[in-house]
């Protein structure tokens, strides 16, 4: 594989060509080894595979979508974007980024796709519409739909980032006017990474792609096909208000005196103990905070179908079910209630009608119906 | 009918006692009451925690240790549950009384009569295991809702370790849901199926015991029910 892509320079070449130092290339390759979580004993691996490996060509399409995925990209701090995209990965199309338009980006796109199949990745953002011959996102005169399956055909495999290509998002939320469909519905027979979020977080971004190119592999992925080490565990449980939920003390209103002592959100809806993200952990902007940390609950934005669970502001006990209008609570009491009524009313009638049948025969211990 | 020479007699029956509940099928129902009880009302204060601790976070564990006693409840009711499924396996003939037989004539006509009984306020006739409704409730509020709320409960439950061991004995119950928030809103919804099924239950038990008089509510307690037995007048002529 390395062998066809032989004549694309290394990361290594590139930034020599671009008068970097050895000392400076290996802190590159500690620092993107830190940021993937790993030991400090994989740095040689990561700058051997820096060294030795050409640039992992990357086709990054925009479908149905807003660009905050982009936009979060590029303000990863380590790997600092400019060196993933300058460096790390050749980003070959990428209608936000580039600054070729038209035919030629066009062009560069299926010349990569005939003449490097199986060599590049194919980053998706967005999703596509699929209602109406998929009329409601059209790239270069042809619908996204198409667009995508063309690329995807040949890709290495495919990167869904962001909750759009992952989950649907809010286009896909009902009613869905656009039949808007996340990737792994429409692309089949190729793996599949989700890096679900509203956006993501830069460094899940950044850091996904140098574990791509170190080990030329997918990261270890969950049941619903995210990257485990970035996805592998919920926000609740490595947030830092988490002392306070155990010791149950909420917040109740957003002006009250547990807001101000920075007590748990719970009470107000925060998604927290159903979300899965390393918002608590990595943080946002460089670690400077996250949702919970600036005193807002977390409103799940990497979750599937988290525009159609009910209000961001309601915790689930009062969270309407989907698609039912009511809360699991409303409809327990209503049943319980219908339950206690109906007992009632049966308990009445025969009370009445053994109290008018005493006259008769038939008494309530009669052995009149011998028992099995 | 020489009804003016003969004084009216009381029926005379006498009762044949039949040990029916065996002891761990009356552990189980005990257990078991105990511990949907104590997992409905934790799971109330879980799902709204209405108390406000006061003081610093390091002095109180509310909610740690509500959703404690919480787990612990929900192991004994899963035990319990593998327990009773023992019971129905190679326990006496009532511990498997009632059970959706639908592939039985038998039991259908048993369900339709009780059925009727019930709702045409027909004293019916008494049964001493499971008559095929109760069975059936059984069957679907406390053999299927309590399935429904050990899959939803303990996938839930791993999530707080994954890659752990229930994460892999029951996490793929998360995604089934479709997600975490999913799994959360049907285990709340499923936690009061058992309270309209405790309304119920306790409501037939009491009106089932006084129309058969057959020691059904101390039958759960000692194991023994029973049964009337038809006994003849001196002079030979029914009661």
């Amino acid at each position: 594989m390395a062998t066809s892509v032989g004549t694309r320079p290394t990361t290594w070449d590139l930034l020599r060509t671009h008068g970097f130092e050895r000392r400076d290339f290996l802190r590159f390759c500690a620092i993107t080894t830190a940021a993937m979580g790993l030991d400090a004993s994989f740095i040689p691996q990561v700058a051997h595979a820096f060294e030795t490996k050409p640039r992992l060509p990357v086709l990054w399409l925009h479908g149905l979508e807003c660009t905050c995925c982009s936009e979060s990209f590029i303000r990863s701090s380590h790997p600092i974007a400019q060196d993933v995209i300058l460096n790390m990965i050749s980003l070959d199309y990428d209608e936000t980024l580039q600054a070729a338009a038209g035919e030629q980006v066009e062009e560069i796109r299926r010349k990569m796709i005939a003449e490097h199949p199986g060599e590049y990745v194919l980053a998706v953002e967005g999703n596509a519409p699929t209602k109406d011959g998929g009329v409601y996102c059209t790239i270069a005169g042809e619908t996204f739909e198409k667009v995508l399956l063309e690329t995807a055909e040949h890709a290495k495999f495919v990167i869904a980032w962001g909750s759009c290509a992952s989950n649907g998002c809010v286009q896909a939320a009902s009613p869905n006017p656009t039949g808007a469909k996340p990737i792994h519905e429409l692309v089949h027979g190729k793996p599949i990474v989700k890096v679900p979020g509203c956006p993501p977080i830069a460094e899940v971004m950044t850091g996904l792609l140098a574990h791509v190119l170190t080990f030329d592999r997918l990261p270890e992925l969950d049941r619903v096909g995210r990257p485990k080490m970035f996805y592998g565990q919920r926000i609740h449980d490595k947030c830092y208000r988490r002392a306070f939920f155990d010791a149950g003390q909420f917040v109740e209103r957003w002006d009250d005196d547990g807001a101000r002592k920075g007590w748990c959100l719970y009470k107000m809806g925060c998604r927290g103990p159903t979300t899965y993200n390393s918002c608590s952990t990595i943080k946002w902007n460089g670690g400077v905070s996250f949702p919970i940390g600036s005193g807002h609950g977390c409103i799940g934005c990497s979750e599937a179908n988290f525009w159609d669970d009910g209000p961001f502001y309601a915790r689930l006990a009062t969270t309407r079910l989907p698609g039912v209008e009511t809360t699991p609570q409303a409809i327990g009491k209503v049943a319980a209630t219908a339950a206690a009524l109906g007992a009632a009313a049966h308990l009445v009638s025969f009370g009445a009608k053994q109290v008018l049948s005493r006259d008769t025969d038939k008494g309530s211990n009669h052995p009149d119906n011998p028992q099995r | 009918m020489n009804s003016t020479t003969r004084a009216p007699v009381a029926p005379r029956v006498t009762y044949e006692r039949i040990y029916v509940w065996q002891w761990g099928v009356r552990a189980f129902h005990w257990i078991n009451a105990a511990a949907i009880s104590v997992l409905f009302a934790t799971g109330l204060y879980i799902a709204d925690p209405f108390l406000s601790a006061n003081g610093e976070a390091y002095d109180v564990f509310v909610m740690a240790r509500i959703r404690q006693i919480h787990f612990a409840a929900a192991f004994v009711f899963a035990v319990a549950f593998v327990w009773r499924m023992y019971f129905f396996w190679f326990g006496n003939r009532y511990a498997r009384s009632g059970f959706p037989a639908v592939w039985k004539r038998k039991w259908w006509s048993d369900l339709v009569r009780q059925a009727t009984d019930y709702l045409t306020l027909n004293v019916g006739h008494g049964h001493l295991g499971h008559n095929a409704l109760a069975g059936l409730a059984y069957t679907l509020f406390v053999i299927g809702l309590g399935w429904c709320q050990i899959l939803t409960g303990f996938a839930l439950y791993s999530e707080s370790n994954p890659g752990g061991f229930w994460d892999g004995l029951v996490g793929w119950v998360i995604p089934l849901c479709g997600g975490s928030l999913r799994t959360h809103m049907a285990h709340h919804l499923f936690a009061w199926g058992f309270v309209v099924f405790a309304i119920v239950h306790v409501y037939i038990v009491l009106l089932d015991s006084r129309q058969y008089r057959n020691g059904l509510i101390g039958s759960m307690i000692t194991g023994f029910k029973f049964k009337p037995v038809e006994r003849r007048d001196d002079d030979g002529a029914k009661p």
